[in-house]
């Protein structure tokens, strides 16, 4: 088409009329089209929110369970429980998955095989099992041991009553037991519940070995100090921030968030406490108040005279290198200077400081330091818990020591103890092996019964296998402890029915039917745990305190308990204990040097896993999964040592070493941790599960072993506990090597260039 | 004077549909092995697409790997056909006679074979239609036209037509003397293909300005597809060593150099295979050789700018890459062979005139240069990826499983096939352009060289 | 449905200086949103997922050697490079300022996951899989993946949308930060933080705590950062992406010494 004047002016009018009328078309049907709702828009259904307890965590946490048609959803914290206050732990959430875990224990079960095969044959309830176990009771009830998780409240009781009466006793299982722990708290505030660390309003905080954000102590109520601790909106508006100095053998998590990371030698830690005391003393820094020559008998200063910086600065092994223009003593005192004046203050121990031959020794050193500073009793120091709500209520879990597992162990041995009862503890795993506790229960004149809802090394033992609820499934109560300064107790109540190809029944009212049965009415006399709390209930409401006071009836109460999910009273306080008189010269006469089990070039650091603890979680596929922090490593055991020592001996990451004590030999990945000190092996617990679900035993010994295998479960702390920190080991290369699972990629992650996660320079004056 | 016999009509009818008309002896086995290898891919893609993209070594952060690899190479040989015919027959570069329809058939077939890898590559390829197409009007899902993955399968497919029709218009002279040559359904099938042609004045005439605008129009297709493609890369923002703006040139001249290499090599594969040693002689190589001096030397230049640039400009994120490339292993050995076998090898080969015309050490050459030209693609993308930001923590490395080994190599194999089967059925050699070439023999001395006369079309 | 609705444009802050990580929004969000069970392979692999991921980074050396933690998940980009590339718009930006993903939509490119500067979008390599049982622990709000597609951080977009209905029904209200704060509206992530190292919130909401920290930010840009008032930044800020994350940076009095203390 030739394009003439008449042409031109069609087209230019076409045009016209087509941009008008793409102007009348609504404008989203020309312009390019994204749906603005996605599927999730479609929220169907109704949910409800339980409140319960978390029975995953270390510490009691309270949560929230989302139900929605029959089955939980969701495990959070419960904004409302005064432990955790709407937060929780990594660990709280495996309770879900071990509700709906492949692996569960269906029904009951009787051995078939030979002691350890794990062969069983499923059988009934009525009447076959129940009436096996009544039997064994009557026949085997004296001298009898129920080893149990630690257990407080309600059910503590009903174990503790149910095994008196058969005779026999009841002993709650821990792998890292806190008796030394408890002992020095004892010792040096005489009081027998646990402390709790006003963090959030603390601003100087110094920790010895007490991995306390990760899994020492009551680890998510600490956590969420620790946020306030850090960054608390009446800080940021005063510039104030709490500072916190770590004192560990280990880089563990606090150590990596601490301000200061000062390495010590395993087991100084009680030097180094009285050294700070002997400095506070020596220069008048103590607080106002207090009486220095009461806390020393008479002698100030000089009672802790040989713990002089200058004197001991040496043993301590801080390296040379941190701060260098400062000699160890000078380090010592400027530490020392800064505690006692940047109040408040807290020193709190545990964990490793307390797991050496002189562990009470440590402790109570690190603990008497509150006194110095005021900080016992006040705010932002150490609060103390009251008691249970009522008397009748354990309070604290009577949790064995190393020392009582050696007894039961050579009570079976000898055929005092015929029967052995374990419920939700796994002692054949988490027992040194040194102790030979396998052994111990592989005896045919043993019946053992276990209550576990899940196969372990303790469970596959066992001649009857009655499998309980899972938490989410079952009646139960917690008295926190540490608790929050407050009395307090949890309710924990089902949120779900069991799934129907499942068969289990709860352990509490198993309990209690079968002592009934066996005459024992008048210990207890409950038709079901459930009935035993809502009788507690009666009696709360009759105290008229706390919650009590928010309900018309003890049926109002009950409800509202259920509702928030326990009972607590906030208005009422603890005790503020004083010293005993002469506290500190007393632990300084007591003053020991570790002693240390084995030999070998490496102090050996065993640790709890930050997802896994001791192996309890390992059969929870989101548990495994979860890299660890510090190392990013899952599924595996991995071992840490110093990557220029690593180097040095020739090892690289992924490399197959083995760890060997004077009690036996394990294998691990070896993971070149820069931050290590040069001596220390840290290996964590969790792994090296042996009989289970897939999930708990896959991979095989060289990548996934039981560091407390490693430990001798003759070397103890003056109490009786494990001194699981104080072994020397040696590492060895075995030419092997794996991948390693880690979730870091190929290199030691370090920040180049303008980095994702910039740190600002922020010059505080407390 | 040119080199070679003279050849009688009859000879080169005879020379050239040999492929066609008789089958030699080697045909089937070979073809059956390459579809051995072919069955092979087909199964491990068949697996891949059904368990997921979990059977490759991919990973996070390398998220793309021997697939695009090979997408990206395969794209860049299709250039050579083009670069050839077009550029050549516009130039009248009298050489090219002999080269072009491989070429091109070759430009079309690694096409095909380059438009399978993002396909295979995506997680779920029955839903390309989403992407490629706009099919679903009625639902407002309309592809997103910002990205160049929408870009990609436009100026591909614009290629892929446009260079079918230059393949076709080429051949409708030969299908008329198949067509003459055969009997029976062969027969009507190149009646068919050959659309009446008689070789009248005006069907040449129409055949020959239908060649030349083609040859025009294509250009800048062919300049944008590689253009595109390298667009994949220096689009994205967030992998600073691709984020390049001078990607296009440096992709367009490393996919000629590549291409006509490759095509250099079909020639001397070709004239081994059927006997063709007077239509491709040694001086159409040795012209090959020259050119790719040029071409190479080009690339050459973007390489060392790119490196240069990014080194000069110290940006932390560029010269982590950098330093994947030049220093961890296997990276810093893949580096060496690739600027060595892209580069040095041939340029070198190619410096001396015997050397060119010695068809063994021209097929190194050229293979050399393909194997380069693949490692610079994975050197691209793979360590670009693997430290694509300041993200250390999450830098990881990427091994290809044998899913994708298998894969690529079926590539090369598909190719091949696809070239052998296309000579059994057309000539590769294009009969009229070579005869025509002959007609219009003269020599024409320029300085000392005597050089053909060349065509001239009125 | 959704009839008076206030523009919303929802952003998190975290504060680093909070965070010890502990990984509890990594399992926290894991649970939420269904995500697939990193098993060990996933690791031995280098496809774990973790919608929020906890980076650890080293600095200095022993004894003066600190480990530093990030939380890092989809920044939300204002800006985001991911989604032009995406060919079949399956990321895209909403209109309260989320990032989203629409799964049934994407063919599994994965030029998005290369165009994230942030490295949180994940490629389900395998098809997910759960033993039978565990599949009654699956958040009947969020779509299973299946292979072949892309997934990532959504803040949670189901506990929005569930917020949102719940107000909508009680009083035809707006879903204001503080019904969020006192319900279990915040995205699980958020939630779970025992330290409350992550804060969230609406930017339009002038009552939210994350606001003034998007004010500061906002207000000195990149060029001005050393006038902010407060710790916030972007991250890899000079690229332009407008996250609607903020970070609040650690808070180390010891920097630039040896590591020693500073009183
Ligand atoms: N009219 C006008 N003139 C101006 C200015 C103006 O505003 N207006 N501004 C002035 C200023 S401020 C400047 S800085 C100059 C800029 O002038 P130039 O420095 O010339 O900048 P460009 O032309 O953008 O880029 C230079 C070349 O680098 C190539 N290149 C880009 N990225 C890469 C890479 O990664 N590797 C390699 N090897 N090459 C790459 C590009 O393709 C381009 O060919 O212009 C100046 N001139
Ligand atoms: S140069 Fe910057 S502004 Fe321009 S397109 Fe690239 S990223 Fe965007
Ligand atoms: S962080 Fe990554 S995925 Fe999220 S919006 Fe930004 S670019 Fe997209
Ligand atoms: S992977 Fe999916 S979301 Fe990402 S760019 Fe491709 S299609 Fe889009
Ligand atoms: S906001 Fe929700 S989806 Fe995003 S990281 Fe947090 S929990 Fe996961
Ligand atoms: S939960 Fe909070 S403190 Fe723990 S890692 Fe995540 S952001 Fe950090």
């Amino acid at each position: 088409m030739k394009l003439t004047r008449r042409n031109f002016l069609a087209w230019a009018g076409l045009s016209a009329i087509g941009a008008v009328a793409c102007d009348v078309i609504q404008d989203d049907e020309l312009s390019v089209q994204s749906p603005r709702s996605l599927p999730e828009d479609l929220v169907k259904g109704r949910d409800n929110w339980y409140a319960t307890l978390g029975r995953n965590a270390t510490d009691g946490e309270g949560v929230i369970v989302r139900v929605m048609e029959g089955r939980a959803k969701k495990i959070q914290g419960n904004p409302k429980y005064p432990v955790n206050m709407g937060k929780q732990s990594p660990r709280s959430e495996a309770g879900l998955q071990a509700l709906y875990h492949p692996d569960r224990i269906e029904g009951p079960m009787l051995r078939t095989g030979p002691r350890g095969s794990g062969q069983y044959r499923s059988i009934q309830w009525e009447p076959e099992a129940l009436d096996i176990l009544k039997r064994e009771l009557a026949a085997r009830g004296n001298g009898m041991v129920l080893i149990t998780e630690p257990l407080r409240g309600h059910l503590g009781m009903i174990a503790e009553r149910f095994a008196t009466s058969v005779g026999g006793r009841h002993l709650c299982f821990d792998s890292m037991d806190d008796t030394t722990y408890r002992a020095a708290v004892n010792g040096v505030f005489g009081e027998s519940c646990l402390p709790d660390f006003d963090l959030a309003n603390a601003n100087y905080v110094i920790s010895f070995g007490a991995d306390f954000l990760s899994t020492w102590g009551s680890s998510t109520r600490l956590a969420t100090a620790y946020g306030e601790f850090r960054q608390g909106s009446e800080r940021q508006a005063g510039g104030s921030r709490g500072y916190l100095v770590h004192v560990d053998p280990r880089f563990s998590m606090t150590a990596a968030n601490a301000d200061e990371w000062l390495p010590i030698t395993p087991g100084m830690e009680g030097y180094l406490a009285l050294s700070l005391a002997y400095v506070i003393i020596s220069e008048g820094y103590q607080a106002e108040g207090v009486d220095v020559n009461a806390l020393t008998g008479g002698q100030g200063a000089a009672a802790l005279a040989a713990f002089a910086p200058e004197n001991i600065a040496s043993q301590l092994g801080i390296p040379e290198q941190l701060h260098e223009e400062k000699t160890a003593a000078e380090k010592i005192r400027d530490l020392a200077n800064n505690f006692a004046h940047h109040g408040p203050s807290i020193a709190l121990g545990g964990g490793s400081a307390g797991a050496h031959t002189n562990g009470q020794f440590n402790l109570m050193a690190i603990y008497a330091l509150n006194y110095l500073v005021g900080s016992v009793g006040s705010n932002g120091g150490l609060r103390f818990n009251p008691g249970a709500p009522l008397d009748s209520l354990p309070a604290t879990a009577s949790v064995g020591s190393m020392a009582d597992w050696s007894k039961v162990a050579s009570e079976i041995r000898g055929g005092n103890t015929r029967l052995v009862m374990v419920h939700e503890a796994n002692p054949v795993h988490g027992l040194p092996a040194s102790l030979g506790f396998e052994n111990t229960l592989n005896r045919d004149d043993l019946f053992i019964v276990s209550f576990s809802s899940f196969m372990d090394e303790t469970t596959v033992m066992a001649d009857l296998i009655l499998p309980d609820r899972v938490f989410l499934e079952d009646w139960g109560d917690d008295i926190p402890d540490p608790g929050p300064g407050y009395p307090a107790m949890g309710i924990q109540q089902p949120v779900v029915n069991p799934l129907s190809d499942l068969d289990p029944r709860s352990f509490g009212d198993l309990l209690l039917s079968v002592a009934q049965e066996m005459g024992q009415e008048e210990a207890l006399p409950w038709a079901s745990v459930e009935a035993a709390l809502k009788q507690t209930t009666e009696t709360l409401f009759a105290y008229g305190r706390g919650t009590s006071r928010d309900a018309g009836s003890a049926g109002e109460l009950w409800n509202l308990m259920l509702q928030q999910g326990g009972w607590w009273d906030e208005s009422a306080t603890g005790p503020t204990p004083s010293a005993p008189a002469g506290l500190l010269n007393t632990i300084a006469a007591q003053g020991g040097q570790p002693s240390f089990a084995g030999s070998g070039d490496f102090y050996l650091q065993p640790f709890l896993h930050n997802s896994l603890l001791d192996g309890r979680n390992a059969h929870i596929p989101w548990m495994q999964g979860l890299p660890d922090p510090v190392t990013t490593v899952a599924w595996q055991t991995w071992v840490e040592l110093n990557s220029h020592t690593a180097e040095a001996m020739g090892l690289r990451e992924g490399d197959i070493v083995s760890v060997t004590t004077g009690s036996g030999s394990i294998r691990g990945v070896l993971y070149p941790n820069p931050a290590l000190p040069p001596r220390v092996v840290a290996v964590p617990l969790g792994q090296g599960r042996r009989s289970g679900s897939d999930y708990a035993t896959g991979g095989d010994a060289r990548e996934s072993s039981n560091a407390l295998d490693l430990l001798s479960a003759a070397h103890l702390t003056e109490n009786g506990g494990l001194a699981w920190a104080g072994h020397m080991a040696q590492v060895a290369p075995t030419g092997e090597s794996l991948k390693i699972a880690k979730f870091e990629g190929i290199f030691p992650a370090r920040q180049i260039g303008h980095t994702p996660g910039e740190a600002v320079i922020l010059v505080t004056d407390h | 004077m040119q080199e070679g016999r003279v050849l009688s009509t009859r000879e080169m009818n005879r020379d050239l549909l040999r492929s066609i008309l008789d089958t030699p002896r080697w045909f089937w086995p070979v073809v059956t092995v390459l579809g051995l290898v072919l069955l092979i891919a087909a199964i491990a893609i068949g697996i891949m697409v059904n368990r997921g993209l979990g059977v490759t070594g991919l990973n996070r952060p390398v998220a793309w790997g021997f697939f695009i690899t090979n997408f990206v190479f395969w794209i860049g040989i299709s250039h050579a056909g083009v670069m050839l015919s077009a550029i050549l027959r516009l130039a009248k570069a009298e050489w090219r006679r002999p080269a072009t329809r491989a070429a091109e058939v070759l430009t079309l077939f690694s096409l095909m074979t380059a438009m399978i890898m993002p396909i295979v590559h995506t997680g779920r390829p029955w839903r390309i239609l989403y992407w490629v197409f706009p099919y679903d009007f009625a639902r407002g899902i309309w592809p997103n036209i910002r990205t160049p993955l929408v870009w990609d399968p436009s100026a591909i497919l614009t290629y892929l037509t446009s260079s079918t029709l230059f393949v076709i218009i080429a051949l409708i002279p030969d299908f008329a003397v198949l067509r003459d040559h055969t009997t029976g359904i062969a027969h009507r099938v190149y009646s068919v293909l050959a659309m009446g042609w008689e070789g009248n004045a005006r069907q040449w005439k129409l055949q020959i300005v239908a060649g030349v605008l083609l040859s025009a129009l294509i250009l800048p297709v062919f300049v944008s597809v590689h253009s595109i493609v390298s667009w994949d890369f220096g689009m994205a923002a967030s992998v600073k060593s691709w984020h390049s703006t001078v990607f296009a040139p440096y992709f367009v001249v490393g996919a000629v150099h590549s291409g006509v290499s490759a095509v250099a090599f079909a020639l001397i594969l070709l004239r081994w295979c059927y006997g063709w040693q007077d239509y491709i002689r040694h001086e159409h190589i040795d012209a090959l050789g020259r050119l790719l001096i040029v071409v190479a030397t080009g690339w050459f230049y973007f390489l060392v700018m790119e490196i240069l640039f990014g080194m000069y400009g110290r940006e932390p994120d560029e010269l982590m890459v950098r330093q994947t490339q030049f220093t961890y292993w296997p990276y810093n050995a893949w580096f060496i062979v690739f600027v060595i076998t892209t580069y040095f090898i041939p340029v070198i080969l190619w410096l001396s005139r015997a050397w060119r015309r010695n068809l063994w050490i021209m097929s190194i050459a050229c293979i050399s240069v393909n194997i380069g030209m693949w490692l610079e693609r994975f050197l691209i993308i793979v360590p670009g990826l693997i430290n694509k930001q300041l993200f250390t923590f999450v830098w990881a490395d990427y091994r290809p499983s044998i899913f994708e080994i298998i894969i690529v190599a079926a590539t090369f194999a598909l190719v091949t096939m696809l070239m052998l089967l296309f000579s059994r059925v057309f000539p590769l050699v294009p009969l009229y352009d070579v005869k025509e070439g002959d007609v219009l023999k003269t020599q024409v001395q320029i300085g000392r060289r005597t050089v053909p006369a060349t065509f001239r079309e009125d | 449905m959704v009839t008076s609705r206030i523009d919303h444009k929802w952003g998190m802050v975290v504060d680093l200086d909070r965070c010890n990580g502990c990984q509890a929004c990594v399992v926290a969000c894991q649970v939420e949103n269904n995500l697939p069970i990193n098993d060990k392979n996933a690791f031995l692999q280098n496809r774990a997922y973790e919608w929020i991921r906890i980076e650890r980074y080293w600095e200095g050396d022993y004894p003066n050697i600190k480990a530093r933690f990030i939380p890092i998940l989809c920044q939300h980009c204002e800006n985001a490079p991911c989604e032009p590339v995406c060919p079949v718009f399956a990321t895209y930006r909403n209109d309260e300022g989320l990032n989203v993903q629409l799964y049934n939509r994407c063919v599994g490119t994965r030029y998005c996951i290369n165009n994230c500067p942030y490295q949180v979008r994940f490629f389900n390599y395998w098809h997910p899989n759960w033993p039978e049982r565990l599949q009654n622990q699956l958040n009947p709000d969020v779509t299973v993946r299946t292979r072949g597609i892309t997934e990532k951080c959504t803040f949670c977009i189901q506990r929005l949308r569930r917020g949102q209905l719940q107000v909508e029904r009680r009083n035809g209200g707006e879903l204001g930060d503080s019904t969020l704060r006192a319900g279990n509206h915040m995205p699980a992530c958020v939630q779970a933080c025992p330290t409350n190292a992550l804060t969230f919130g609406d930017q339009n909401d002038a009552q939210s705590p994350i606001k003034p920290y998007f004010d500061d930010v906002n207000r000195y840009n990149i060029h001005h950062e050393s006038e902010r008032q407060t710790r916030g930044y972007r991250m890899l800020e000079d690229m332009n992406t407008k996250p609607n994350v903020i970070y609040l940076k650690k808070v180390d009095p010891n920097k630039g010494s040896s590591g020693g203390h500073h009183g």
